[in-house]
């Protein structure tokens, strides 16, 4: 006997939650409750030492309690998580300016977008944690070193797309715009800024995942960062400290900040370019 | 040719649009050189007329639209409109194109008219401006889908979107570069016949230039057909067409198609 999946017409706010899961989210959430249980299975049943891999329900109390839930909560996590995003954000900041500027000039001028798409070149093969050593070198154990390591895996992806976003506007458009006698800046926010918005959006997103693994790994390698270090630096001291469990509960929130932070973007997608059938992915 | 709508050809002054002895080159795309697209071209366009170019893909017919918008310089000779030289684009002359996506994504059927509106009138309040965009998408139909984004709409329905777009802001000319040539078959034989319908509902006072390649779509709807030839674009004959919104089947119409066939297909 067979089945055959019978597509229903989705409902609006269904719609919505497809969006911001993807397709098939039950399924997923499924597998995903298998994964869970297949886990804690092969741990309990198989009697592996606890200290190298603990079960996931050790996991899930010890994240629990570091956002600050249950009893004897700590929520230390959420001190971590925020020094880590901090500095995500302030180096999102930095390179969503540097790339308007370089786009500006790689839009005007021929040779500054060859330079631009020469130094996209040589940066995207090489991971910018790579960059770290020097870093050190130049800015010393301080947060500025990281945020110049993620400013330099954020900033070559999102300018690229930027350039690719304006260069693609379609001529129609541009010629609109002049037959409706736009001056340059109404031409900027009525006709390219939008036309420009799913390359730009896409941009943000890869870049923001690129600097999303680049900090957690520079923390990772960096250790404390003056006062108070990232959530990298968490995981990394709960192998000094024998804490795995708090190791493991290190991971699962960088992969749940990860998908949240994606699902924003999603969420960005939903309401503009998707209902524009604009969307780039 | 049969003699003539009279009206508007007895008197020199109805000229609305003087093309003067115009040619347009473009530079090669490679080497050196140029192409020359459009030849020594004199017309007229009468005001308030529906003047169609017709000709073979390749012709300049598009180019020479595009210069008379002023999207383009002309490399000699002169376009004049009310006798001053066409210099920019203006609202005055609104460009409808072939391409689907001439309409903005971003803003919904209502949006886009409402746009235009209030580019042309910018004093005009919101509601105002919201008014008189919906009479407009009453008027090519769209009423039902007056909130919806164009990536919802069919081919024909983004093309009558276009079109109430350009009659809302009510230029002097309205050029249109082949709007239904990507149009399938049915859709553009009602379109040409709602754009007659349409320009007769704005009591007939819009000028309109239009380029096309399909000889049918020149005889429903050119007062005058100017034919050009290709390889370099040159005026081949200006032809009156009094069978103007007859139906296709027509006898003076299909006489006068015939006709038309063969200037396209004979080269001089």
């Amino acid at each position: 006997m067979t089945s055959i999946d019978i597509p229903e017409a989705p409902s609006r706010r269904s719609a919505l939650l497809g969006q911001l899961l993807g397709a098939g989210a039950l399924k997923k959430a499924i597998v995903l409750v298998l994964l869970c249980v297949a886990w804690e299975a092969t741990v309990r049943l198989l009697h592996v030492n606890k200290l190298l891999f603990p079960p996931l329900s050790d996991v899930a109390v010890r994240l629990a309690r570091g956002l600050g839930l249950g009893a004897g909560a700590s929520g230390e996590l959420w001190g971590y998580i925020w020094e880590t995003l901090s500095v995500i954000l302030q180096s999102f900041a930095i390179s969503i300016v540097i790339a308007i500027v370089v786009t500006g000039l790689a839009v005007s001028n021929r040779w500054m977008r060859e330079v631009l798409s020469v130094m996209t070149g040589i940066f995207q093969p090489l991971p910018s944690i790579a960059l770290l050593p020097m870093a050190i070198l130049w800015f010393g154990f301080s947060r500025d070193s990281l945020v110049f390591v993620v400013v330099m895996a954020m900033t070559w992806p999102i300018a690229s797309s930027l350039t690719v976003g304006f260069a693609t506007i379609s001529p129609t458009l541009l010629r609109l715009g002049r037959n409706y006698e736009l001056g340059r800046f109404s031409m900027m926010t009525q006709i390219l800024l939008p036309a420009a918005l799913p390359m730009m959006i896409s941009g943000l997103r890869v870049g923001w995942g690129f600097g999303w693994r680049t900090v957690v790994a520079a923390e990772l390698v960096f250790g404390a960062t003056g006062s108070g270090g990232g959530i990298g630096w968490y995981i990394n001291n709960s192998r000094l400290f024998m804490n795995i469990s708090d190791g493991f509960a290190g991971i699962l929130l960088v992969i749940i900040v990860g998908l949240l932070t994606e699902s924003l973007f999603r969420l960005i997608q939903y309401f503009t370019t998707h209902k524009w059938g604009t969307e780039s992915f | 040719m049969v003699a003539v709508p009279s009206r508007v050809q007895s008197d020199p002054r109805s000229d609305l649009v003087e093309i003067d002895r115009v040619s347009i080159a473009f530079p090669r795309s490679r080497g050196r050189g140029t192409v020359v697209a459009v030849q020594d071209v004199s017309v007229s366009i009468r005001r308030g007329e529906k003047f169609v170019i017709l000709g073979p893909s390749g012709c300049g017919k598009s180019t020479l639209l595009t210069a008379i918008g002023g999207f383009i310089p002309v490399t000699s000779g002169e376009i004049r409109v009310h006798g001053k030289p066409v210099k920019a684009p203006t609202m005055n002359r609104v460009l409808v194109f072939q391409d689907f996506g001439q309409l903005l994504p971003w803003r919904t059927v209502l949006g886009n008219i409402e746009w235009a509106v209030a580019r042309r009138w910018p004093r005009y309040s919101s509601a105002e401006c919201k008014a008189r965009s919906m009479q407009y998408v009453e008027l090519v139909g769209l009423g039902p889908q007056a909130e919806q984004y164009p990536n919802t709409l069919s081919g024909g329905q983004k093309q009558r979107c276009a079109i109430a777009r350009a009659f809302a802001v009510e230029p002097e000319i309205l050029l249109m570069d082949e709007p239904f040539g990507a149009l399938d078959a049915i859709n553009r034989e009602r379109m040409q016949f709602e754009l007659n319908r349409v320009w007769a509902a704005e009591s007939e006072r819009v000028t309109i230039a239009f380029v096309t390649h399909d000889v049918n779509e020149a005889v429903h709807l050119g007062h005058r057909v100017m034919v050009m030839s290709r390889g370099p674009g040159r005026l081949r004959a200006l032809v009156d067409n009094p069978s103007v919104g007859r139906p296709p089947h027509d006898g003076a119409a299909l006489k006068l198609v015939d006709e038309l066939r063969e200037l396209l297909k004979d080269p001089s």
